[in-house]
């Protein structure tokens, strides 16, 4: 190596190494809360706890972190609940693309995810379209074949009509020019239910959901939304290898503070989360429950949410859907 | 005419019937029928009519009773006092309750209780009072670990 | 044959001590959150998840499956002594529960309340144990049309919940469908009766309607006399402490009733168990002689409901354990617990981990027979409770239902509505208005709408998807039920009328 060379690596590294002893000043002194918009059960309530618990063992945190439910309005409650912890040190909050998708239709969330403040993103679920395994249609194309030979006879069970399963719904509807019809189901199980028991065609579920059943040979995968095909499905064709070369706006995991969040106390979390995304604990996790790492700091997450916002905005007035801000 | 207005049954009818008039105007403004099925202005439509519709019955019915007191309850003003007024003292409570937090809040609605409507000496009301507020921290603060409200005022002292 | 060596394989897992202790644990903490209004299974065994990573899985789901029913048996214990519903489906038990209590007979009403859940939790597990796998195909064929049919039911319960005035029952109900209205709609995100408020968008809980408008509407009712009436006369006697034969026979249809139809319903994963107990306690109405008297402290009308509920914890162990699919709060966290031991609940479950699922079976038994010696003494426990002057009692509800609604939601405006709703109960009572149509109305409403559409979503808009078999069964036994009453009611006027020209 040349002497200058080296000679910059030694500073920036002497640089970084007092720039990290200058970070490493500030620690949180009392229980750290993450508000959640689900109730105890739900997605990012489950997630939560994992974090505790693999921060607990991998002794990331001096403090006990505690989960705080604040379920309602599809998450204007819990968003409405960090922000009234203007300049709090020991607050943060766990979001899913929902929060970004939900204030666009509902004027009543006087919160949004831009008052909030970005600290780094944790995860992107992946999700599979699935149909049952005695159904005529073996490929993703199959399908939207036949949606386009009988347009709205064909049926998806899903989420809200602001969830990804729609969005993904109606972006694929727009590309290809098939019509089926999205029936909305207010839990998990009962989408799955409903295309177990031959009332909808076909559903978009998380790997996770789906295991078992496909397991036991009763659900067949037609086509994986993710960028890179997951280790568990190598052999299911990504959107983009079916044919399909659209944008799938991702289900984010990403974590949050609130506006007027100290300095060090947010330059903490940010180095908090990287260390968590590079312990085994979480690769383990994230291998066993079939999700996306896709670790981003937090100004990547503020550009990452400012393209999702964007395209689902384009989605929804696709759709017809009536838009408040 | 006076015993038309204390005839509970009226008054009843005319609320419910605003209330559903008001349900049945909110869901003209939403879609009754979208092409995919009905819209969110399909199930309130009809039940803020059918409540408009009874309520109406409701009210005839109490103008028609020609004999005073036999089928619609009167409403007496007396007995209904000592329990608004408890209401409002629970309202108050739990007004104040993000202010100067449970223990105290709870605390004055006992005495109050206690003491102020059920006259019971002042003595035997605070003890309540105070125990029931330990009590209850105790058991649900201190065992359980679940937070109760402590009050903005105190919070600083944290 | 299998059944048997699974059963023996599941006890010998069962009982050793370990397990043993964990199932009393689950089964003591169980009762304890269901007494406790607001303090639900869900956030409980949410609490403890972590302390069972450090547990053999085995025994650390025997004890969260006893949290889940222990609540079911402690549920009833403040709906009977407080008119405070302590778990959302111990609602229907106020009903008659505490009627009971107010006539002398809550040690009757908490005994039966214990000996129904046992027999019906038993038989519940038994019919697990029987028919799980076969019963998963019907869990399946039960959709939306099926369920709006179902919910139909429900609410046509309404005429036999009436008493006096039909117009005044139907207005409640009707009440009680636009409070459960309130909120966004899953279909098109549109927002409906929120006033502005963003804390209306999921909605108004069950549970502070609940307990507004039973418990501390009673307490402002309560209020009205100067002299504070003895809160409730205090048992006299083993006669009043505990059932006596006599009440064991009268209810041995009721408990039969809460048993299949607590189970029956319970592997619905869209219909939850306050379905079940109003169903149970409308069809014990039905078929009784004396149907007049429900409401006012009739002891089928603790076991029928009472049984249910137990019956049903049974039955959505069905979905969840066969197909992976949970039908509640619970079953969905009991779902993630087995996700994060590594269990796969689904089709292949009991053939790949029958350790885990006859250990837990086999627990069912063991933790029924628990949670029957744990109860029927604490029945003489709390009748004792009674004694207290009734100036006490009142702030002690006051102050338990704030305490419940606050840790399950922390925030002062759905102390607000606490407040609201305790208002609207004591109006509804002033005025006459029957409480429990409202009730039903809150709970059947969402579900009975949103079935309704998705079901036209899936036909589209030909209404004769509701015509399959089962919901036009369903429905036929609906317009029987709305029907004959009316008949009946038609026919007393006329003779009425008649009589009074004569």
């Amino acid at each position: 190596m040349k002497f200058s060379n080296l000679f910059c690596v030694l500073s920036v590294a002497s640089l970084a190494g007092f720039g990290g002893l200058a970070q490493a000043q500030w620690k949180p002194t009392k229980t750290l809360e993450v508000i959640i918009h689900t109730a105890p059960g739900g997605g990012n309530d489950l997630l939560a706890r994992a974090v505790a618990q693999i921060m607990e063992k991998e002794k990331l945190l001096p403090v006990r972190m505690q989960v705080v439910n604040k379920p309602g309005g599809n998450g204007a409650v819990a968003a409405a609940a960090i922000a009234e912890k203007k300049g709090e040190s020991h607050t943060l909050g766990f979001i899913t693309s929902a929060w970004i998708a939900n204030p666009l239709t509902t004027s009543e969330a006087k919160v949004t995810v831009h008052d909030l403040l970005p600290v780094a993103n944790l995860l992107r679920d992946p999700a599979l379209f699935a149909v049952r395994a005695d159904s005529p249609y073996k490929t993703l194309k199959d399908f939207i074949d036949a949606a386009k030979a009988k347009p709205g006879q064909l049926k998806q069970s899903g989420g809200s009509v602001t969830s990804r399963d729609n969005i993904i719904r109606n972006t694929l509807q727009a590309s290809t020019g098939a019509k089926w019809v999205f029936v909305s189901f207010q839990g998990g199980g009962e989408r799955l239910a409903a295309l177990l028991g031959g009332h909808v065609d076909i559903m978009v579920i998380e790997p996770q959901e789906a295991g078992e059943q496909i397991r036991a040979g009763k659900l067949r995968v037609l086509a994986q939304i993710a960028d890179k095909p997951l280790a568990a499905y190598p052999n299911v064709p990504t959107l983009k290898q079916a044919g399909f070369d659209v944008v799938a706006t991702p289900q984010i995991r990403a974590v949050v503070a609130p506006q007027g969040m100290p300095k060090e106390a947010l330059a903490y979390y940010e180095d908090l989360f990287l260390k968590l995304h590079l312990t085994p604990s979480w690769k383990k996790y994230v291998e066993d429950f079939m999700l996306e790492d896709a670790y981003s700091s937090g100004a990547d997450l503020g550009k990452s949410i400012e393209v999702i916002e964007k395209d689902i905005r384009i989605q929804f007035q696709l759709a017809g859907m009536k838009l408040v801000r | 005419m006076n015993s038309l207005i204390r005839r509970g049954d009226f008054w009843a009818g005319l609320v419910l019937a605003g209330l559903g008039m008001h349900i049945v105007t909110q869901a003209w403004g939403w879609d009754y029928m979208t092409e995919e099925g009905p819209g969110p202005g399909f199930f309130p439509l009809w039940y803020g009519t059918v409540m408009v519709v009874l309520s109406l019955l409701l009210t005839i019915g109490a103008v028609l009773k020609k004999v005073p007191g036999s089928q619609s309850k009167q409403v007496s003003w007396g007995e209904m006092r000592r329990a608004l007024t408890c209401w409002a003292a629970l309202a108050m409570c739990v007004a104040i309750l993000q202010y100067i937090g449970f223990m105290l809040s709870f605390g004055m609605l006992t005495l109050f209780i206690i003491a102020g409507m059920f006259r019971r000496p002042l003595k035997e009301a605070l003890a309540y009072a105070v125990g029931g507020g330990m009590g209850f921290y105790a058991l649900f603060s201190w065992a359980l670990d679940l937070q109760l409200p402590v009050g903005s005022l105190f919070q600083q002292f944290l | 044959m299998d059944i048997l060596n699974g059963l023996m394989q599941g006890f010998s897992v069962a009982l050793t001590p370990m397990n043993l202790a964990l199932c009393f644990l689950g089964c003591f903490l169980g009762t304890v959150v269901g007494v406790l209004p607001g303090l639900g299974p869900p956030a409980t065994i949410a609490m403890l998840l972590p302390l069972t990573f450090k547990m053999d899985p085995t025994g650390a789901m025997i004890m969260l499956a006893g949290i889940y029913y222990g609540a079911k048996y402690g549920g009833s214990t403040t709906s009977i002594l407080l008119n405070v519903p302590g778990e959302t489906s111990s609602v229907v038990t106020c009903l008659d529960g505490y009627q009971l209590a107010r006539k002398g007979r809550a040690g009757a009403a908490l005994g039966i309340s214990a000996v129904a859940s046992f027999i019906a939790g038993t038989i519940g597990v038994l019919l697990l144990m029987l028919v799980a796998p076969p019963l998963a195909k019907l869990t399946l064929a039960f959709s939306s049309p099926e369920y709006f049919a179902l919910m139909v039911l429900g609410l046509a319960m309404v005429v036999l919940l009436a008493g006096d005035s039909l117009t005044k029952a139907l207005l409640s109900m009707t009440l009680g469908l636009w409070i459960a209205s309130i909120g966004t709609d899953l279909f098109t995100a549109t927002s409906r009766f929120t006033f502005g408020q963003t804390a209306l968008l999921g909605g108004i809980e069950f549970v502070i309607v609940a307990i507004g408008i039973f418990a501390v509407g009673e307490v402002m009712a309560n209020m009205e006399p100067e002299k504070p009436v003895e809160m409730l006369p205090v048992p006299k006697g083993l006669k009043n402490l505990l059932p006596t034969w006599q009440d064991m026979k009268d209810c041995k249809y009721a408990f039969l009733n809460g048993s299949l139809v607590g189970f029956f319903i319970g592997i619905l994963p869209g219909a939850g168990a306050t379905i079940s107990s109003f169903l149970s306690y409308g069809l014990e109405k039905s078929y009784s002689k004396h149907p007049e008297k429900f409401g006012t402290g009739v002891i089928e009308g603790v076991a029928a409901p009472e049984g249910a509920n137990n019956a049903d914890t049974a039955g959505a162990m069905v979905p969840l354990l066969t197909l992976g699919i949970p039908g509640s709060g619970t079953t969905a966290i009991l779902l993630a617990a087995l996700v994060l031991w590594g269990f796969k609940p689904g089709p292949l479950f009991i053939t790949e981990s029958p350790a885990l699922f006859w250990g837990l079976v086999a627990s069912m038994y063991i933790g029924n027979v628990v949670l029957l010696i744990l109860n029927l003494p604490l029945v003489a426990l709390f009748a004792q409770l009674l004694k207290m002057p009734g100036y006490v009692m009142y702030p002690l509800i006051l102050g338990v239902s704030i305490i419940g609604i606050y840790t399950s939601d922390s925030s002062i405006f759905q102390l607000g509505l606490l407040v609201l709703f305790g208002l609207v109960g004591y109006v509804m009572r002033k005025l006459d208005f029957p409480t429990a149509p409202l009730v039903l109305g809150l709970v059947l409403g969402d579900s009975m709408e949103k079935s309704l559409r998705q079901s036209l979503m899936m036909s589209q808009g030909d209404l004769s998807i509701l015509l399959r078999p089962i919901p036009a069964a369903l429905l036929g036994i609906a317009a029987f039920l709305l029907v004959v009453p009316l008949i009946k009611k038609f026919n007393a006027t006329r003779v009425q009328m008649i009589d009074s020209e004569a």
